[in-house]
């Protein structure tokens, strides 16, 4: 995992008490880590961990599916 | 077959979204990232109408975004992000919510095949809570 993707899974840890950690391919969405309301902070956490803008009108539920998702999308590949 | 697994509701029907939004998360969420936060998930006049004498109005702010949530659940859109500032949500004369779909709330709202959608909206002490209900075509 890289270095600026750990304060995002720290993010949702934060959030889930209950949870000491969170599979790669764990469905984030499914397993309500984050849910309608957080979903906007989340990716504003995102933008900023990445360095990257995240253009909401393309971003579809999928590409937050799971860490490894995310990671592949916004921290290792080229932007889409 | 069942009626959930029909593909849509029988003619008539009512798709409802309902949503419920703790005052304590957005003011925790204004806390951490400021006022101008709230702008990723409301329009500027939405902001600006909930705005008192007093300062921000933070259940006034609940309940567009609790409204918005109700209103995109009537759509029964899968695996799509709640297109945030295409739902607009603004006050009747009379003081009722009146919700404008813009872009691509407009553009799901008429591939659902209705005209618009109509909410309730309501609050007390650390929540709010919205119905949304679609406006079939006439």
């Amino acid at each position: 995992m890289p270095a600026n993707l750990q304060p995002v899974k720290d993010w949702i840890l934060s959030r889930h008490p209950e949870r000491t950690d969170i599979a790669p391919d764990l469905d984030l969405i499914e397993n309500r880590l984050i849910d309608s309301l957080s979903f906007v902070e989340f990716v504003f956490l995102l933008e900023q961990a990445s360095g990257r803008k995240i253009d909401m009108t393309a971003l579809e539920v999928d590409h937050l599916r799971t860490l490894a998702v995310i990671e592949e999308r916004f921290f290792t590949a080229a932007v889409r | 077959m069942t009626a959930a697994a029909a593909p849509g509701p029988p003619a008539g029907w009512a798709n409802l979204g309902m949503d419920i939004v703790s005052a304590g998360r957005v003011r925790a969420m204004i806390d951490e990232h400021g006022e101008v936060f709230l702008l990723r998930m409301l329009t500027e006049r939405e902001l600006a109408d909930c705005h008192t004498v007093d300062g921000l109005d933070i259940l006034a702010v609940c309940g567009r975004i609790a409204a918005k949530e109700a209103a995109f659940k009537t759509l029964r859109v899968a695996d799509s992000i709640l297109p945030w500032l295409d739902i607009e949500v603004r006050r009747a004369p009379g003081g009722w919510p009146l919700i404008e779909l813009h872009g691509r709330a407009e553009a799901l709202a008429a591939r659902a095949g209705i005209s618009g959608i109509t909410v309730s909206i309501s609050h007390d002490v650390d929540y709010a809570v919205a119905v949304g209900a679609p406006v079939p075509v006439a």
